[in-house]
């Protein structure tokens, strides 16, 4: 048979009504446990992976691909609405979508998202089907310099979302990056800046530190302010719905959040929040609208949210063609897999085409589940916005440490969270933007171990760092990136530039 | 609503029998990793096989289990339905973590599986088989860059065993810690390091297709479908195995003891366990009593030796 | 936290709390050195150690805390709007509250006092049906992630009833 009728196939059986059943179960229970802060997809894959147990083959493929997608989304939504990214790759998304959200605008928001989830994992699903094979070889030939170029380039162009003042935003920067020192170093396992404390050794949670960063540092402020905020968030301005210039702003985005994600996704030390980062930094260099980045620009959350389902797609190329799991959430996925007889690795597709294309058919039916069960129910999402203040926040504290405690449940996480609460606290008081903190935090020890990496493995030759063809070309495009602005700055007296990042809040 | 209707039709799906909790499971790592899934197949299959009439399973991650275990031996102390799961990156954690709490502060109960360390290069490498590269070991022990898991973890004490039975200082080897398997992998694969070193099961798809080639493997004995010498055979003394066992609480009586021992036997012999361990791949490496006790004081004080050696350790 | 620094007062003073700012990203860059300077750097083929990218990051702070002070002198930073002292200390004692009461009280005594005690912070004072509306809740949301979808959460004795 073909590949196309293979996938005919597969998509015949998970359609069938009862297959169906299964994906909407999946795609309802991962959304339920992937909206608490601090829970990812990963652990929402793992906690739930033994209800699929229960089914035949076809049917727990079916529900584990449901749950998978609804673990990455359920993140969204709350980010958006209540500003509460649990896990790093909805940061982004909750940049813009929660601005939108608080001027009424959360409806579009949501929908971008979902749409562009859908359009993104569809792409993309597509693309691991037909191309995945040479999409592997080029995600191989990234070693630790490559990966380390890659870092570099991050750091450039996320520098983008900084915010209006280049001391802040790099001190901001640098608070994350020191806190990413903490724990045990990877290459050598010596502890750094852990001072004894046993719960310190495995570094400072992502996660923990998005909830505390966002939803802490939040419900503070905006308690600090009493009674001067307004009771209540007006939930709905205009319409509900995407307007047409909505979609004409989003349409351009989803197609190139999915052309970021996807490869990065694929690549072995790639990592979803990475392609988040870059499809943010990319749609606020294009948009014709810069001064709305930072006070809700559509485009911010088309794109970020289209990269980071596109690269969870991207995952699975190296998963399903070299049984290479490149992240949490595919290391559990191979553990089941194997459940189901499946044994992912190069001789996958030509040993077992039956189940690999049931799969991608599932991955399929799965992202379709979702947007059907979160189109309907944006308006009803919306609404919690309309909630007096007392019982939101409470809520949303209550919800923020109940992610935290269900992935790990010890006091001295809590303790964490109620720490970087007040330290965000106090930065948004003083007006340091938050997500550079989360940037140095994950790019930090990527960028010092691949090239401490990259250096050992060349025994301390320097040179090796720039005579790779693709580390030579990103950093090239590094140095462009960082030179060209303060070139034009210098030039035009910068018009355009101090236009953009004035908007920054 | 409609979603509390689905989740209670699914818990019907799971179906918890409502008696009192028989064993509660500590995975001293976060849902997903090894020892997780270790004490979730043990949990199932208690309960499938009637063993213990409901158990939980409870994860405290962190710090190569050390935060685990710090916290059940204080926590649990004298509880006779308390098991904790674990394995030789304890031993190793504990030692490079300065734990105070060791494997001496509870009582182990049984090794249930293991996996033993092969050592791989890409096929494209010139060489050809473990002489080659002790060779060229020998010749620049940091021309040989070793690509495995976390330092100080069983990859790195396993590089580190090599190198000094070579007769090659352990100092020198230059080994690459990867973050995952799925990192070291890739890295091998693109010809990014020379050599690989991790559990068979890492590599095992890619050296059935043909991309990495087995140079050995760390078992005391050649294994049934393992086309591979062993490290024994070729000359340099080194078995190494990643267990992963099962202890119980500190403070426990004798008898306590030996009924846990008598319910882990009656798992470890099961229909129901080996048909798990089968489909997960892991090798059935069943042993307990003074055996198990006086086979962990060994790997103990061979880790202790090899970690301070490799300098991970003072 | 912020004391209401007012420019028209004198353009001369400086800004004391972004000094405060400056003072603890130097403290911080002092931690960095002090700890990563018993680091043994000898371990490993890279010139790059352990020790190195802490020392970049610390020499970093510290030229950013030399900026803060200039940005302080100048008046660089943005004027920060009134806090209110009260509410915030509502939302962090309920938040320490569950952090002490977790462990012995369970899930739902513990995180509905969070609720009650946040909610007060917004404004809503009737402590005495908020808390308990908190409890039920945070009882609800347990049997559903702990009991239904096998969360780990704390069991504590209201728990152990639904049991």
């Amino acid at each position: 048979m073909s590949t196309f009728e293979f996938l005919l196939q597969g998509l015949a059986s998970a359609a069938e009504p009862m297959n169906l059943l299964y994906a909407l179960i999946g795609v309802t229970l991962g959304t339920m446990v992937g909206v608490l802060p601090g829970i990812g997809p990963a652990t929402t894959v793992a906690l739930l992976l033994p209800v699929t147990y229960q089914l035949d083959a076809t049917g727990s493929l079916i529900m584990f691909a449901g749950i998978y997608y609804g673990g990455m989304y359920g993140g969204s939504t709350t980010s958006i609405l209540l500003n509460t990214p649990g896990e790093s790759a909805s940061i982004v998304t909750a940049l813009e979508g929660n601005k939108m959200a608080r001027a009424g605008r959360g409806g579009p928001a949501l929908a971008t998202a979902a749409i562009g989830s859908f359009v993104a994992g569809l792409i993309a699903t597509l693309a691991l089907a037909f191309i995945a094979p040479y999409i592997v070889k080029l995600a191989l030939v990234f070693g630790p310099r490559e990966y380390f170029a890659l870092m570099v380039l991050a750091f450039v162009t996320v520098s983008s979302a900084f915010g209006n003042s280049t001391l802040r935003g790099l001190t901001s920067l640098f608070i994350g990056l020191a806190l990413s020192l903490v724990g045990i170093d990877q290459l050598t396992g010596q502890n750094r800046l852990s001072f004894g404390v046993p719960d310190l050794l495995d570094g400072i949670e992502v996660t923990t530190m998005a909830v505390a960063m966002f939803a802490i540092g939040e419900t503070l402020f905006i308690a600090a302010q009493g009674a001067q905020a307004p009771d209540k968030v007006e939930a709905i301005k205009g319409s509900v719905w995407m307007t047409a210039k909505d979609w004409a702003r989003s349409w351009k985005a989803w197609l190139r959040g999915t052309v970021i994600g996807f490869p990065i996704g694929a690549m072995p030390a790639g990592g979803a929040e990475i392609g988040t980062f870059l499809s943010y930094a990319t749609e606020k260099k294009l948009s014709k609208h810069p001064e709305e980045f930072g006070n809700g620009a559509i485009e911010g959350v088309a794109g970020p949210e289209a990269a980071n389902n596109a690269s969870a797609a991207g995952t699975l190329v190296p998963l399903l063609t070299l049984g290479l799991p490149t992240s949490a959430t595919a290391a559990i996925m191979l553990a089941g897999f194997q459940q189901y007889g499946l044994q992912p690795g190069p001789l996958l597709f030509a040993t077992n085409p039956q189940l690999v294309w049931g799969l991608i058919a599932s991955l399929l039916i799965a992202n379709l589940m979702l947007l059907v069960l979160n189109l309907p129910l944006v308006g009803l999402w919306v609404k919690l916005l309309t909630i007096p203040k007392p019982w939101l926040y409470a809520g949303i504290l209550v919800f923020a440490t109940l992610g935290t405690i269900g992935a790990n449940p010890s006091v001295f996480e809590l303790g964490m969270l109620l720490v970087f609460g007040l330290i965000a606290y106090v930065m948004r008081v003083f007006d340091y933007p938050i997500a550079p903190v989360i940037v140095g935090l994950i790019l930090g020890p990527l960028a010092e171990q691949q090239l401490r990496r990259a250096l050992s493995i060349s025994q301390g030759d320097f040179t090796v760092l720039f005579t790779s063809p693709i580390a030579a070309v990103l950093l090239f495009i590094a140095a462009v990136a960082l030179i060209l602005p303060l070139v034009l700055r210098m030039r035009g007296r910068g018009d355009v530039l101090t236009q953009m990042a004035a908007s920054e809040d | 609503m409609k979603h509390f209707l689905l989740a209670s039709f699914l818990a019907g799906a799971i179906a918890l029998p409502a008696a009192a909790a028989d064993y509660s499971i500590m995975a001293p790592a976060a849902p997903g990793g090894g020892w997780d899934q270790t004490a979730r197949t043990m949990q199932n299959v208690l309960q499938q096989e009637k063993i213990s009439n409901r158990v939980q399973v409870m994860n405290v991650p962190g710090a190569g289990g050390t935060i685990g275990i710090a916290q059940f031996a204080s926590q649990q102390k004298g509880n006779p339905n308390a098991l904790l799961v674990g394995g030789y990156v304890m031993v190793g954690a504990i030692l490079t973590n300065k734990s105070p709490v060791t494997l001496k502060d509870v009582t182990p109960i049984a090794r249930l599986t293991g996996e033993y360390e092969v050592i791989v290069v890409p096929s494209s490498s010139d060489i050809k088989s473990i002489g080659d590269l002790v060779a060229k070991l020998k010749a620049d022990p940091g021309s040989v860059s070793w690509g495995g898991g976390s330092a100080g973890g069983t990859d790195h004490i396993g590089a580190g065993l090599i190198a000094k039975a070579a007769g090659v200082d352990p100092t020198k080897i230059n080994y690459i810690a990867f973050s995952g398997g799925g990192e070291a992998l890739a890295a091998i694969l693109g010809s990014q390091v020379t050599a690989g070193i991790s559990s068979y099961g890492e590599f095992e798809s890619q050296i059935k297709a043909g991309s990495l080639r087995l140079l050995a493997i760390s078992s005391a004995e050649k294994i049934d479908g393992i086309d591979a010498p062993t490290l024994k055979e070729s000359g340099l003394d080194v078995v190494l195995q990643n267990w992963r066992m099962v202890a119980a609480a500190p403070g426990i009586t004798e008898e306590q003891k030996k009924a846990i021992a008598t319910d882990i036997e009656k798992l470890a012999k099961s229909g129901k366990w080996q048909e798990n361990l089968k489909t997960k791949g892991w090798m059935d490496t069943y042993l307990s009593g003074a055996a198990f006790d006086e086979q962990l004081a060994k790997d103990i004080a061979s880790t202790e030796t090899i970690l301070k050696e490799i300098g991970l350790v003072k | 936290m912020s004391s209401d620094t007012n420019k028209s007062s004198s353009e001369r003073r400086p800004d004391w709390a972004a000094l405060v700012i400056a003072a603890v990203l130097a403290i911080v860059a002092a931690v960095i050195f002090v700890d990563v300077s018993r680091l043994t750097s000898t371990t490993g083929y890279s010139p790059v150690g352990p020790a190195s990218v802490p020392y970049w990051i610390g020499f970093g702070l510290i030229g950013l805390a030399i900026w803060t002070v200039f940005a302080a002198f100048r008046h660089d930073f943005p004027e920060r709007e009134h806090q209110e002292v009260s509410p915030v200390l509502w939302v962090v004692g309920g938040l320490l509250a569950q952090m002490i009461l977790i462990r012995f009280a369970g899930f739902s005594i513990a995180t509905g006092l969070l609720f009650g005690l946040a909610a007060r912070g917004f404004g809503a004072r009737k402590l005495h049906i908020s808390i308990p509306i908190g409890i039920v809740i945070c009882l609800a949301i347990w049997w559903l992630f702990a009991g239904v979808l096998q969360l780990s959460l704390p069991a504590g004795p209201l728990e152990n009833l639904l049991q």
